[in-house]
């Protein structure tokens, strides 16, 4: 039905698409896999109208079609979710959902309709929305819903997910993929990029491999494994294996000790009720949970980020309580968090300002009062060989970089700066499985280094893969505690969803 | 560089399609003649009368009107600058107008009222004009702070507070010349001739010390915001303020300083002003030079040299306005080509579109106005 035909683009020096060749068929689930920069987001972004192919065309229903801009792309049928989601935070659900088309009367945009062809939309696709909760007090999980039911309500026949799973827990990944599947029955097309080839490979039947802005390869799913698909996307059959994980004992000293924690959220709602973990020097510790069971809150905490109302304890030897993010960068704390382009980096700065953001008044990046460019270019430079950060480039502004490799740099920056505490969340959202075991391993080596991190995921196979200690978050309570290697993947399950009977653990 | 090129474009092109199009307004209300005329008229009034001397061999021809463009120019700038410098920790300064004018009273009476020699009498009262700008400008950016009031609001109202207090009470009333008396003199007293900005030409041009120390705060500015680090972190805080928070940066302190920052240069224009020329605070002064700061500070990329660069040419035009007149053209049309300009610049969204080549991108994707709705978050 769509057919895109020898597309070129390229941004600068650097080349992202090559020549570019790929059919998609009506009533199927076809995905996209390929390292961090390959060009799969670009690729989808010409056929989304966002950007302008160099040369090549695009081909709908056998006709050439211009795309100037995703107002052609949304008449044409096509729906895109971008890997950074582009919600309006202030508004609700049904407002973003019918954005740019509302429904009025009087001149007026007529809200109770909003909300009920909103609703509708969402029930006859299956998703569980309040069309009336404002976007930013939203989960990032259900924002993504969002994101698909705004497609789908504008009539979207092809839909795009840019990595829709980077931010899913396991079931809701199921729920999308269930979606998936319901759309391509129903006559629709859903093309989606992911780095994780197991999911992609039990939800698409044809997968379309990149690799350095060239279509290598197209499979079926039915007959591919996993390693073979690795092996295609980097070009070798070099593929990291996963490390075999033995138990770390603390080996050192406490480094957060945290009492009976106590926070709102953004919603206002209390979101820590009572949190009460500790880590030591020398150890991973994994936070195991649903999205929206306070492990966000419990990261901001500890990061000087959000407001304690109860509780304390002792963070790197200070108290905890009236922590402030710069005092907390002071003691040691470093911090990957989970919205990257709010929090982590300043999109429009360059990367090598990016790198210096945290440490901007310290050496290499300051010399007195001054910005030491010297030595935050080189410091810069070095982190992005370090780190095999696509381009190589730390002049580029930081948006100029695919979404793999600026996550890529806010990792290599809260490494470098050799913390006693780092508090990740999903630091490998959105990396391909080469920088996911590249980020891995540089977090064991942290913590091999006497650093103590706490990890949190929504993923439980890297928490499992990665942590020593697991505590388990089910609404703002630790309702379970594990330690390698008794880590029971059933009883933690039970544990995140708050069904594990009677008896109440103690972390 | 083909980056930066790119980036001061959409500014040029601006300038010249509104001079452009205010060209083909003359000529279709009088005649093609009388537009280049006028056009020459502002040219000679802005630049020096070349012709004339080559001729006559007179410098003066060359320094006054060199000087009144440079003074117009120092005005400009210093507005220009202080919307400039509110832009990049992310707030929209549309207050300088009230700045200037407590600024320019403040070094009214700081001229009138003291008694010091040159050296310290004109520091002090610049100072004074800076100090009470600067705190004004605060009254804004503390409204934000505490109580999320939008910045553009707050300083739209104030401007207004700023006149009511200045032009309709104090220097009419109380701070007026001769206040108790009955003389009818509007304006406060003159200042002593200790405060006045040092001609730097003597006779021969009215220009002053306003200029240089302009662009030398126009250095100092960029300077600040490229090298410096506390530079460094303001612009971290106008581009991504939850990101800049999460680094350590003082958002707080850096907003409250930028905008503080941003009132004491609005504030010295009125100084400028006032000890460059008026020499006293006249009966409501009557120089938007605020309101142009805006302008000023947009086309010239809001960033410190493009913004003496644009204040340099649009210091001339203004200055030249005048000699159109001689040509019975009206001497606002320099107002009028600033206005157009700063509308195409706005559009230069625009202008990026109809520059992209075909073949390379921009590196740097259309940056979003900070109006703009769609903030993409996550
Ligand atoms: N706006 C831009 N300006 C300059 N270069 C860009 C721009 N967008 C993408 N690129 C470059 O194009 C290449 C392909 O990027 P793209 O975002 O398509 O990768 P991707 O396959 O989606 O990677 P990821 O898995 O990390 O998201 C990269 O080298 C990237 O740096
Ligand atoms: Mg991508």
């Amino acid at each position: 039905m769509i057919s895109l035909r020898h597309i070129h683009k390229r941004f600068g020096a650097v080349t992202a698409l090559d020549d570019v060749s790929l059919d998609i068929g009506t009533g199927e689930v076809i995905a996209l896999v390929g390292e961090n920069g390959a060009g799969k987001s670009t690729l989808m972004n010409v056929l989304y109208g966002l950007y302008q192919a160099d040369s090549g065309e695009v081909l709908v229903k056998g006709q050439p079609v211009r795309l100037r801009s995703p107002r052609d792309a949304i008449a044409q049928g096509i729906g895109m979710v971008h890997q950074h989601f582009m919600l309006v935070p202030t508004l609700t659900v049904a407002e973003n959902v019918v954005l740019g088309r509302e429904p009025s009367r009087w001149g007026r945009m007529d809200m109770d309709r909003a909300c009920q062809e909103v609703a509708a939309t969402c029930e006859r696709f299956g998703f569980k929305l309040d069309p009336r909760a404002r976007v930013d007090t939203l989960s990032v999980g259900s924002q993504q819903k969002v994101e698909i039911v705004k497609a789908l309500h504008r009539g979207a026949q092809v839909l795009i997910l840019d990595e829709p799973t980077a931010v899913l827990t396991p079931q809701e990944s199921d729920d999308l993929f269930r979606v998936a599947r319901g759309l391509a029955a129903g006559g629709r097309t859903v093309v989606f990029i992911s780095h994780k080839l197991r999911e992609v490979l039990s939800v698409a039947e044809r997968v379309a491999v990149m690799r350095r802005g060239r279509l290598v390869a197209e499979v079926r799913a039915a007959n591919t494994r996993p390693e073979e698909l690795a092996a295609l996307m980097v070009g070798e059959s070099r593929v990291p294996l996963a490390e075999a994980q033995t138990y770390h004992p603390p080996g050192g000293e406490k480094l957060l000790e945290a009492k009976e924690l106590r926070a709102r959220g953004e919603d206002g709602r209390p979101a820590l009720q009572g949190i009460s973990l500790e880590v030591h020097a020398g150890e991973i510790v994994g936070i195991a949970g649903v999205d929206g069971n306070g492990q966000r809150e419990l990261a901001e905490v500890l990061t000087g980020l959000r407001t304690l109302e109860g509780g304390g304890g002792n963070l790197l030897g200070g108290p905890l309580t009236g922590l402030t993010p710069a005092e907390a960068r002071r003691r040691g704390v470093g911090h990957v968090p989970e919205d990257r382009l709010w929090r982590a980096v300043v999109k429009a700065m360059t990367v090598e300002e990016n790198v210096a953001l945290g440490r901007q008044t310290q050496a290499p990046f300051a010399r007195g009062l001054q910005v030491d460019f010297a030595g935050r270019r080189e410091r810069t430079a070095a982190l992005l060989k370090a780190y095999e950060v696509r381009p190589p480039d730390p002049e580029v502004p930081l948006q100029a970089l695919s979404g793999g490799n600026q996550q890529k740099v806010v990792v290599a920056r809260e490494l470098d700066a050799g913390p006693k505490l780092l508090v990740v969340v999903q630091p490998t959202r959105g990396l391909d499985i080469g920088a996911v075991a590249q980020v891995q391993a540089k977090l064991r080596e942290a913590r091999d280094k006497g650093a103590g991190v706490l990890l949190v995921s929504l993923d439980l196979e890297e928490v499992l893969a990665l942590a020593d200690r697991i505590y388990v978050f089910f609404e703002g309570r630790v309702t379970g505690t594990f330690t390698r290697p008794e880590f029971d993947e059933r009883e933690i399950g039970r544990r995140m969803l708050g069904t594990h009977g009677e008896e109440v653990a103690h972390g | 560089m083909g980056e930066r090129l790119r980036a001061v474009l959409p500014s040029v092109f601006s300038v010249f399609l509104a001079l452009a199009v205010c060209w083909v307004f003359i000529a279709l209300t009088r005649d093609a003649e009388t537009a280049t005329g006028a056009y020459l008229q502002m040219l000679r009034g802005g630049l020096g009368d070349w012709a004339q001397y080559f001729e006559s061999e007179r410098l003066t021809v060359l320094t006054r009107p060199l000087g009144e463009a440079a003074i117009k120019a120092a005005l400009l700038l210093l507005t220009g600058l202080s919307v400039t410098v509110a832009f990049k920790v992310g707030l929209f300064n549309i207050g300088a107008q009230g700045q200037m004018l407590v600024g320019a009273l403040a070094a009214a009476v700081a001229g009138a009222q003291l008694q010091l020699p040159a050296v310290l009498h004109i520091p002090v009262a610049i100072l004074a004009a800076c100090v009470t700008g600067g705190l004004w400008a605060l009254i804004a950016a503390g409204l934000k702070l505490a109580r999320g009031v939008h910045e553009v609001i707050s300083t739209i109202m104030l401007n207004w507070v700023a006149v009511s207090l200045v032009d309709n009470w104090l220097s009419v009333g109380p701070l007026r010349a001769g206040a108790g008396t009955h003389l009818s003199i509007t304006g406060t007293a003159e200042i002593a001739t200790s405060a006045q900005l040092p001609r730097l030409l003597g006779e021969m041009s009215r220009l002053h010390l306003g200029f240089p120390l302009a662009l030398a705060v126009a250095l100092a500015i960029w300077v600040w915001l490229s090298r410096l680090r506390s530079g460094f972190e303001t612009r971290a805080v106008g581009l991504g303020s939850e990101a800049a928070r999460a680094a350590g940066i003082p958002v707080v302190r850096r907003t409250a300083q930028a905008m503080g920052l941003a009132g004491a240069l609005a504030g010295m224009a009125g100084a400028v002003l006032v000890l460059g020329t008026e020499y006293r605070y006249p009966g409501g002064l009557g120089a938007p030079y605020g309101f142009d700061g805006i302008a000023i500070s947009l086309i010239g990329g809001n960033h410190p040299l493009g913004v003496a660069l644009s204040a340099l040419f649009f210091g001339a035009l203004r200055a030249g306005g005048t000699r159109m007149q001689l040509l019975g053209v009206h001497k606002s049309y320099p107002e009028l080509i600033q206005g157009l300009a700063l509308l195409f610049v706005a559009g230069r969204l625009v202008w990026l579109a109809l520059l992209r080549p075909r073949k390379v991108a921009p590196v740097v994707p259309t940056r979003q106005p900070e109006t703009s709705p769609e903030v993409p978050r996550a």
